[in-house]
């Protein structure tokens, strides 16, 4: 009766309801967290670009260092496999061509994302 | 009639200033505008959690917030058995108990900035600078929370403690089985107030700690200050979840928390 | 035999908190009082300074005696805090309906964490992002904005706001609890007597709450000098020395300049200025909180 009265009190609920979400949460970090980005490159006219360099850059409050690049693929698709942060800058560069940087956050370290919004090259200015 | 309605017009024009802030403060913390634009928005612009997330990776947080956990949860342990057991024994009669008070009550006399130097020098011979212990020591009994458990306990009716001390109970047993269920707003006081001034306390970790791993949120917090100055959002999530859970608790704890403190209050 | 051992329970159960209380709190007041007679840094041998410091203090010192006026005001703004907080409570306190709303409300700013609430008021300042200028602004009180923690004449009256903020809610409660224990037979014998609502207040109210302004007055007192947090983040102690409390500058000439001998004889002539007023306040109010019994 006593231990019913303890279990059902707020200062059991409470802490424990935030324990299980912080457990769940850690479970889902932990399967969606392999550093896997997905994207597509396309030129000004909508056409996907085979070959483009991706450049990947990791920000910082102040700095900004590129950690990687990769290159799309015959259907003008790229993908990075270890992306080690959640704030990053995406820029697609083929020739004299290049896109706008893309910033992308994420809700975790290295959290799997599909970037639906290709990045569209447009001549250099 | 016409007078309640002007009561709580006043009433809500007060919690308005009093709100006033902390709306404010959580604007800022979501909103990913440019927080120096002006005029700023009332309203946050494109509202985004991202901010905390920054928090999360781009500074120790994890660690700052570990370190406050470990002293506060040392403090508040400290504070519940030492206060008990205090505030149990000034119940009890014995030659020099108002000596005792007298002395306690001074004690409430010195603000423990007062103390700093001395305390700073006499922890350092306690070889306890940089730790954890030296961290939470000062803080592991207050006079306040003795002095309410003593006015919970004063109440307890003597016939009940006469009984349990015939049924051959021992001053531990007392304390343990009689006095301390009886006492639950004590308790809640006694929690929140040696989770508040741990969790919230900032001179001494800000002289005893050497380290940033030992660090704890509010040094944190100035450091941040420091070097960013306000030029960000997450300077604000920051300061929100730094006071999350001090909130929280003092939320769950609030009605008990109140009684207990009234009580206390007017009695000590 | 039974009490020898009870005595020795009652020993056990005092010893752990006596000994935190004598080494954290008597301890260091008397070593502070020794330390403030002699010359001493850290890794240099004591020697008797006499009243030196305490002559540096008070006749070469113009920054103390700064410090000491902005403790003055600071100390000074805490009445001003407590008759709002009176005037709160009694809004508060009767059976209006979501009265225990609007008291968590109130209340809600004093168990913040002091850095969090020295950021967020800083924030409020702020010149171009910060709600006061661009309320004031909207309002047409002011045209130009105020950089109000840098002004020589705001930044102390804009900490002392944000402290009133914080502690509010405390001496709410604290009064709140105060008018609770009137009895109300008091305002009922009043009430047949014919005295107006005034007259109840300042003959009954009032002498019967002086224990409670009298604990706001000691607690609001400690506050101050702990007033700190608030200062070190928000400014500082500048502009200039516009903001610096006795406080800030102890901790200044302590662990930056490392003068603990000095530092302590400021600690010194702080404390003693906290027992004057108590005792001033003690006087005054008439309170007896040391009656405990």
């Amino acid at each position: 009766m006593r231990w019913r009265r303890i279990l059902l009190s707020r200062f059991f609920i409470v802490p424990a309801v935030l324990l299980l979400g912080t457990g769940a949460w850690n479970v889902y970090v932990d399967l969606h967290a392999h550093g896997l980005l997905e994207g597509s490159v396309i030129d000004a006219a909508g056409k996907p670009v085979a070959g483009a360099t991706v450049i990947l850059s990791v920000h910082d409050f102040v700095t900004q260092v590129e950690k990687a690049r990769t290159r799309t693929d015959a259907a003008g698709r790229f993908r990075f496999d270890d992306n080690p942060s959640h704030l990053i800058q995406l820029q697609a560069q083929d020739g004299t061509e290049a896109s706008p940087r893309v910033t992308i956050r994420l809700w975790f370290r290295g959290q799997d994302r599909v970037v639906t919004e290709p990045l569209r090259l447009a001549p250099n200015a | 009639m016409r007078k309640l309605w002007w009561r709580h017009a006043a009433l809500i024009v007060i919690s308005i200033i009093m709100l006033a802030p902390f709306y404010w403060l959580l604007k800022t913390a979501i909103t990913s505008e440019n927080i120096y634009e002006y005029p700023p928005h009332l309203l946050p612009v494109r509202p985004q959690l991202f901010n905390f997330v920054d928090v999360w990776y781009l500074i120790p947080f994890p660690r700052y917030l570990f370190n406050s956990i470990v002293v506060s949860l040392i403090a508040v342990a400290g504070n519940l058995v030492l206060n008990a057991m205090a505030g149990f024994a000034l119940t009890l009669p014995f030659v020099g108990r108002r000596s005792v008070i007298v002395l306690l009550l001074s004690c409430t006399l010195i603000p423990f900035q007062a103390t700093i130097i001395p305390a700073y020098l006499i922890t350092a011979h306690l070889g306890l600078l940089d730790s954890y212990l030296g961290l939470a020591l000062p803080l592991l009994s207050t006079i306040v929370c003795i002095f309410i458990f003593k006015a919970s306990f004063d109440a307890v009716p003597r016939s009940l403690i006469d009984a349990a001390r015939i049924d051959g109970l021992g001053e531990m047993r007392i304390l343990l089985r009689v006095m301390l269920p009886l006492s639950t707003p004590a308790i809640a006081t006694n929690i929140v107030l040696s989770f508040i001034w741990s969790w919230n306390n900032f001179l001494w970790p800000l002289i005893i700690t050497r380290s940033q791993d030992m660090q704890t949120l509010p040094l944190g917090l100035a450091r941040f200050l420091s070097y960013m100055e306000d030029t960000t959002g997450a300077l604000y999530a920051f300061v929100v979840m730094v006071l999350a859970p001090g909130l929280l608790v003092f939320l769950m704890a609030q009605s008990a928390f109140m009684r207990g403190l009234t009580t206390g209050a007017t009695k000590g | 035999m039974r009490s020898r051992r009870r005595a020795t329970v009652i020993a056990c159960f005092l010893a752990p908190s006596l000994l935190i209380f004598i080494v954290y709190r008597i301890l260091p007041l008397v070593w502070n009082v020794v330390l403030s007679f002699e010359y001493w840094s850290p890794l240099h041998p004591a020697t008797w300074a006499g009243l030196d410091n305490y002559q540096e203090m008070l006749q070469d010192d113009d920054v103390f005696w700064l410090a000491l006026w902005n403790t003055l005001i600071f100390l000074g703004s805490q009445p001003v805090a407590i008759a709002l907080a009176l005037g709160i409570a009694l809004l508060v306190n009767s059976d209006l309906k979501g009265a225990s709303v609007y008291r968590t409300i109130v209340f809600l700013s004093y168990p913040l964490m002091t850095v969090a609430v020295a950021i967020i008021w800083h924030w409020m300042y702020n010149e171009r992002g910060g709600l006061i200028n661009y309320a004031l602004r909207q309002l047409g009180i002011i045209h130009q904005p105020i950089a109000f923690l840098d002004s020589f004449a705001w930044a102390l009256p804009s900490i002392i706001i944000a402290n009133t903020w914080q502690v509010l809610g405390f001496f709410m409660i604290v009064l709140l609890s105060g008018l609770q224990n009137i009895p109300p037979h008091l305002y009922e014998a009043a009430r047949v007597d014919g005295a107006p609502a005034w007259a109840r207040f300042f003959r009954i109210t009032l002498p019967m709450l002086r224990p409670s302004v009298f604990l706001c007055l000691v607690i609001g007192m400690l506050n101050s000098f702990s007033a700190f947090d608030l200062i070190y983040v928000m400014t500082n102690g500048g502009p200039g020395h516009a903001t610096e409390l006795l406080i800030t500058y102890i901790y200044k000439q302590g662990f930056v300049s490392t003068r603990f001998d000095y530092a302590a004889a400021l600690t010194v002539a702080q404390f003693a200025i906290l027992l004057l007023l108590t005792w001033i306040a003690h006087r005054a109010v008439g309170g007896n909180a040391g009656a405990i019994e």
